[in-house]
């Protein structure tokens, strides 16, 4: 990991001010996108945006406590079955779907925690690797309930208003911002500290008093709980639930975002999640080309940014900054 | 004497290797007791037995008269007992007082939602810790640095803030492993007197090193280990004159050089 302090654009930690106003600024102008632009495309990219950016910070938060999960779309995939299936088979309110969606991967992520937390590196890579892989074919194979390959069809909007795409981007830019907000407010406050401590030097942080595995255990447990609001806010947007969703290459692009954002503060997974979806759409011009474009892009920023996206920012202002000062 | 901290028939195997075997000793309140011994002798695993950071296979810690075997650091942290590394542990990116508040972490945690919200509750636990490490670091010198990246500072400083950082719990036991390892003559005096002025402060200190000359300018009592095992405890005069340690650490040591 190179300098965390180098970027300015970190959310420092316990600094109220200025993060908050510039948070504050994006989200007014995100608030008015709808009244200028009745575009619904471009609503409906921007409600995927906001949603892909509550599981890309759902991961980040994780990620922070030195962990790489290559399973977290299996848990957004919980969350969207079992939102769709509270609203759907038990008629129950989104609101009821929008819990259990929270619930049901937060206790799954707190039975396995203990166990897959205590794995560091490449081995807890590989184990939510596997995770994930088991969670796709449950989704598969439990035809009775998951409907198998072919998914459920037919999913309601939270409420008739939400089938207008304006009020669906509200709908996830409301919950991009309290979630989100929840995350950064998270790391911003001693449990962050101790986070940071935790990954930085597990064995110090321990003999500190911190209870590293408890700790851990309860943020992959409120990441897991985060990405499966994530899923349903998906599942009654695209008004469809299928295993592919779900899949290890979802969890390999949420992992993707972070890195290409930026792994050391909240707003790279943000500014990485906003990369990867609008890029792809510039390029659509390049049909042929669009993909390879898209990867050579990703790896010269990957090779010149270890830091991320997050890290050109930094720099950017460092070098404004030089200039002023000389 | 009631003893802060007993430890009875400490028994820790790695595999068929025994690196503790049946070690007794008693702390008393206030005092500095030295752990010597030659390298292997188990001195570092004996502190990780203590300090919870390995369990062991058998035998009995007890503190303040509660039996603590093999509870895990972070609850002995709560408890009173602290260690510091061997190798300079720090948070080498962060500034030397965001390594201080860390050190701090129980006395500045006022729970999940108390810190979410950040409560009164919360603020004045902020606010009392980080008078803490304030004067600490003022305490220790490092105030001039408190801004700096520990990983800037000189290699005795590193020590010290390593030092910060479990003073930082308001421990009433530190146990500090090879405090001066890879320091200067004079940096290793300066440490020494540190330690004694830890002590002044009503903490109790294990302290361990090789370093017989260090050690008995520093130590009440020395428990001088041997292949895993207890040698001999006493003042550092009765233990240099004890036959036995002489065979056994001054003597090979001797021998060695002699041979060379």
């Amino acid at each position: 990991m190179t300098d965390a302090s180098l970027s300015p654009l970190a959310l420092a930690p316990r600094a109220g001010g200025r993060p908050l106003a510039i948070a504050a600024a994006v989200v007014a102008v995100l608030a008015l996108v709808p009244l200028v632009i009745a575009d619904k495309f471009i609503l409906s990219l921007g409600s995927t945006v906001f949603i892909t950016a509550i599981a890309a910070a759902s991961l980040h938060l994780i990620i922070r406590t030195g962990h790489i999960s290559l399973g977290h779309a299996a848990f957004m995939g919980i969350g969207a079955y079992a939102s769709v299936l509270t609203v759907m088979e038990l008629g129950l309110p989104f609101a009821a779907g929008v819990l259990a969606a929270f619930v049901a991967p937060c206790l799954l992520a707190l039975a396995i925690g203990p166990l897959v937390l205590r794995l560091t590196g490449k081995y807890f890579v590989l184990v939510t690797f596997l995770f994930g892989e088991i969670v796709r074919m449950v989704f598969v194979e439990w035809k009775s309930v998951t409907g198998g390959a072919n998914g459920i069809f037919g999913i309601p909007a939270p409420a008739p208003v939400f089938n207008d795409p304006a009020a669906y981007y509200y709908l996830s830019l409301g919950a991009g911002v309290l979630l989100v907000g929840f995350i950064a407010r998270l790391l911003a406050s001693e449990v962050g500290r101790a986070i940071d401590a935790v990954r930085e030097s597990e064995r110090l942080a321990h003999c500190s008093g911190i209870p590293v595995l408890r700790l851990k255990v309860t943020i992959f447990a409120l990441g897991c709980g985060i990405v499966g609001i994530a899923g349903a806010l998906q599942g009654h947007f695209i008004r469809y639930v299928d295993p592919t969703s779900y899949s290890v290459v979802q969890s390999l692009n949420l992992v993707v975002v972070n890195v290409i954002g930026g792994m050391q503060t909240l707003v790279g997974p943000l500014v990485g999640t906003l990369f990867y979806l609008i890029l792809p759409e510039m390029l659509r011009g390049y049909v042929e080309l669009q993909r390879i474009i898209f990867g050579i892009i990703l790896i010269i920023v990957m090779a010149f940014l270890p830091g991320g996206l997050v890290e050109l920012g930094g720099r950017a202002l460092q070098l404004v900054r030089r200039r002023a000062g000389s | 004497m009631t003893a802060l901290l007993s430890v009875t028939s400490l028994h820790r195997q790695f595999g068929g290797l025994t690196a503790v075997r049946d070690l007794s000793f008693d702390v008393a309140e206030g005092e500095i007791l030295g752990v010597i011994g030659p390298n292997g002798a188990g001195k570092t695993t004996a502190i990780n037995l203590v300090s919870g950071v390995i369990p062991p296979t058998s035998g009995r810690v007890e503190f303040r008269g509660e039996d603590v075997t093999g509870l895990p650091p972070h609850r002995l942290v709560g408890r009173g007992i602290v260690r510091t590394f061997q190798s300079t542990t720090v948070y080498g990116d962060r500034t030397v007082r965001e390594n201080g508040m860390r050190g701090a972490y129980l006395g500045l945690y006022p729970g999940f939602f108390a810190t979410l919200f950040d409560t009164a509750h919360a603020r004045r636990m902020r606010a009392e810790a980080t008078a803490v490490v304030d004067e600490l670091l003022d305490w220790l010198g490092l105030t001039e640095v408190a801004e700096d990246k520990a990983g800037s500072l000189p290699y005795g400083h590193q020590k010290t803030l390593g030092m910060i950082i479990a003073l930082a719990s308001r421990p009433r036991l530190i146990m500090l492993d090879e405090p001066v390892a890879g320091l200067g003559g004079g940096d290793a005096d300066h440490v020494r007197d540190t330690i004694k002025r830890v002590r002044g402060r009503g903490i109790t200190v294990i302290v361990i090193d090789h370093n017989m000359r260090f050690m008995s300018g520093l130590c009440d009592r020395v428990l001088v280990m041997h292949q895993g095992a207890r040698l001999a405890v006493g003042t550092p005069q009765q233990v240099l004159a004890d036959p036995a340690v002489i065979e056994a650490y001054l003597g090979k040591r001797h021998a060695a050089l002699a041979g060379h």
